[in-house]
């Protein structure tokens, strides 16, 4: 199925929508200085695009143009929701950590965006795949972020003590700035990276 | 089409449709998860009262079990007063509730019989900044009052550092939220004097 | 009902700069980003987004008080009080339309894009957490927005300024953006002694 890898490349890599589009940030960054909570963030944002992506692809040939957006905002709420439940219900720890940030996953532009960018057009299996590679192109950034900054600012990786107690602690990395460095510090990596592929391309053209 | 998805008949349909759909699913869930989250609010009140005391536990159902055998509840004059015997001492325990810099802050504080000495603090719910005012759930900050003695009916929480004794009733503030830790403070001195009435101590 | 013990005005302050609700709890970052290319905008959404989110703000603490917590339907939270966020977004777009079209020129356009900003509801689900009275929540709602304005100024103003500042072309765009903005966190961070304890 080379559509599905080709979609998996794209949303992954290529236009990561974290690094090339910027999106989506609000709901997450704020807990992305413990990589436990981010994880499981992370995990419910992808299931939720996932989810809302195949629901409205499947009714997409049923939603009156008039309310296209209340509706994808219900479907997307209503699984947002559910995460949040189960979490409450589950893991009560994660959720008095995250808060009410977990609502805020319903206003994150990735979830919209998909939405309508891909799954008012295309068909419920591809769709699902489409919200579901977002998500983890998503997931590979923060985690990445999370996993700086709880290492610098407390020595732990998932809570587990990593770095010796003479360590220094970072004390900056537990603070919101050091969350927008290390975000920015990535992006330059990565960024970096794409465009010296681009220059080396044989043909010199502009790559998509 | 058999019919026309943009009419305003169709279109009100549609929204009831959904909406009742997506009501009946989320009501489901929230019943059927209702008695866990009551469960996990319990729990959550448990460990503090344990970890305040400094019982230690290594599983929640432990913690729930030494709970209902060694720790006594009472409702004295609107308080939720605890004790339990902590190595042979009496340990009392009261759940507080306070204004912290953006809002409440509950928790629970535990002290000697003859309200002397703080044996420890913990806290349930508060909604300090993340990573400043909110570092008051670290551990660091809680063992601070392990044992610290009430000086003058308070611990003071200072931003200057203080010796490490256990002896001065007073401990450090958190770098950079000096509000929280004041209110912290307030807190405390606001319930010794409560502790001291509810236990009969001058 | 037990409200937390805080002056509103200090809730005031406090919200636009020790606790901006943009530099320290992250809220109300992708139109940030990119509305900001332009001061004059930046303007405009921030007018926009003070106007909807200290009105949404005392609207949900009504509603919360007076139908959530009645019926104890606070898992459904979420989808009201976004619903209740994109009514009035529609109705100011639509009274703002006919009161005044200049207004509607500088403002309105950005309207839509307020309704899925996640400051908003972020505001309005801090103010239910922590149990805010009514006045407290407008308060709190005045001045999340003013500061969220005021983030977006400053920014929109130093990207002007450093237009034309040699950076390397990974960090082109997004990524100086992101720097740029942690900066001034870390200098919003300066402000923390500055509110007195009520």
């Amino acid at each position: 199925m080379s559509d599905f890898k080709k979609i998996l490349k794209n949303n992954f890599w290529l236009e990561n929508p974290v690094i090339v589009q910027i999106l989506g940030i609000c709901s997450t960054l704020a807990v992305t200085n413990n990589l436990r909570n981010t994880l499981i963030m992370t995990i419910g944002v992808t299931l939720v695009t996932a989810l809302s992506n195949f629901t409205i692809s499947a009714m997409r040939n049923l939603i009156p143009r008039k309310v296209r957006m209340i509706t994808q905002v219900l479907v997307i709420s209503f699984y947002v929701i559910m995460v949040d439940i189960v979490l409450r219900a589950y893991a009560p720890d994660v959720s008095k950590a995250l808060g009410p940030y977990v609502g805020l996953i319903i206003t994150n532009c990735i979830i919209m965006g998909r939405a309508e960018a891909f799954a008012q057009g295309n068909k419920p299996l591809i769709s699902f795949w489409d919200g579901f590679t977002a998500g983890l192109g998503y997931m590979f950034v923060l985690v990445v972020v999370a996993f700086f900054r709880e290492l610098l600012g407390f020595g732990t990786v998932l809570g587990f003590q990593v770095l010796p107690n003479s360590f220094p602690k970072w004390t900056i990395m537990v603070m919101p700035p050091s969350a927008f460095f290390v975000l920015a510090s990535f992006i330059w990596i990565v960024r970096g990276m794409q465009i010296k592929k681009d220059v080396n391309q044989p043909t010199g053209g502009e790559k998509k | 089409m058999r019919f026309d998805r943009d009419s305003k008949v169709y279109t009100v349909i549609f929204t009831f449709i959904v909406s009742f759909a997506f009501l009946v699913v989320l009501s489901g869930l929230n019943v059927m998860t209702s008695q866990q989250v009551k469960k996990n609010q319990e729990l959550f009140m448990i460990r503090a009262v344990l970890n305040a005391m400094g019982i230690p536990y290594t599983s929640d159902d432990e913690a729930i079990d030494i709970f209902k055998s060694k720790v006594t509840m009472e409702t004295k004059d609107s308080y939720n007063l605890f004790s339990a015997e902590v190595d042979g001492e009496k340990v009392y325990a009261i759940l507080f509730n306070g204004s912290g810099l953006w809002g409440n802050i509950s928790g629970v504080l535990a002290v000697n019989s003859d309200v002397s000495r703080i044996v420890g603090i913990d806290f349930i719910s508060q909604s300090e900044t993340p990573g400043l005012g909110g570092r008051i759930e670290e551990s660091w900050f809680k063992e601070q009052f392990r044992n610290e003695a009430i000086v003058n009916g308070k611990v003071l929480v200072s931003t200057t550092k203080v010796p490490d004794s256990k002896d001065d009733g007073q401990v450090d503030a958190i770098t950079g939220a000096t509000l929280t830790s004041k209110s912290i403070e307030k807190i405390i001195a606001t319930y010794i004097p409560i502790l001291k009435s509810l236990l009969g101590v001058n | 009902m037990i409200y937390p013990n805080i002056n509103p005005l200090v809730l005031f302050f406090a919200s636009i700069f020790t606790s901006n609700i943009l530099l320290t709890n992250f809220l109300g970052m992708c139109s940030f980003i990119s509305i900001s290319k332009d001061l004059k905008s930046s303007n405009g959404l921030g007018i926009a987004v003070t106007l909807v989110m200290t009105i949404t703000t005392g609207l949900n603490w009504i509603l919360e008080r007076y139908v959530i917590t009645p019926l104890d339907i606070g898992y459904l939270r979420y989808i009201i009080y976004i619903i209740v966020i994109a009514a009035v977004v529609q109705v100011l777009e639509m009274i703002i339309d006919r009161v005044s079209p200049n207004l509607y020129m500088v403002l309105g356009i950005f309207l839509p894009l307020i309704t899925v900003n996640c400051a908003i509801l972020g505001v309005a689900l801090f103010m239910q957490l922590r149990n805010y009275s009514f006045i407290q929540s407008v308060f709190f709602g005045l001045g999340s927005g003013i500061g969220w304005w005021l983030a977006i100024v400053l920014l929109a103003a130093i990207r002007k300024k450093t237009e034309n500042a040699p950076v390397p072309a990974p960090l082109k765009g997004v990524g100086i953006t992101l720097i740029t903005i942690g900066i001034m966190a870390m200098a919003f961070i300066g402000f923390a002694g500055m509110i007195n304890v009520q």
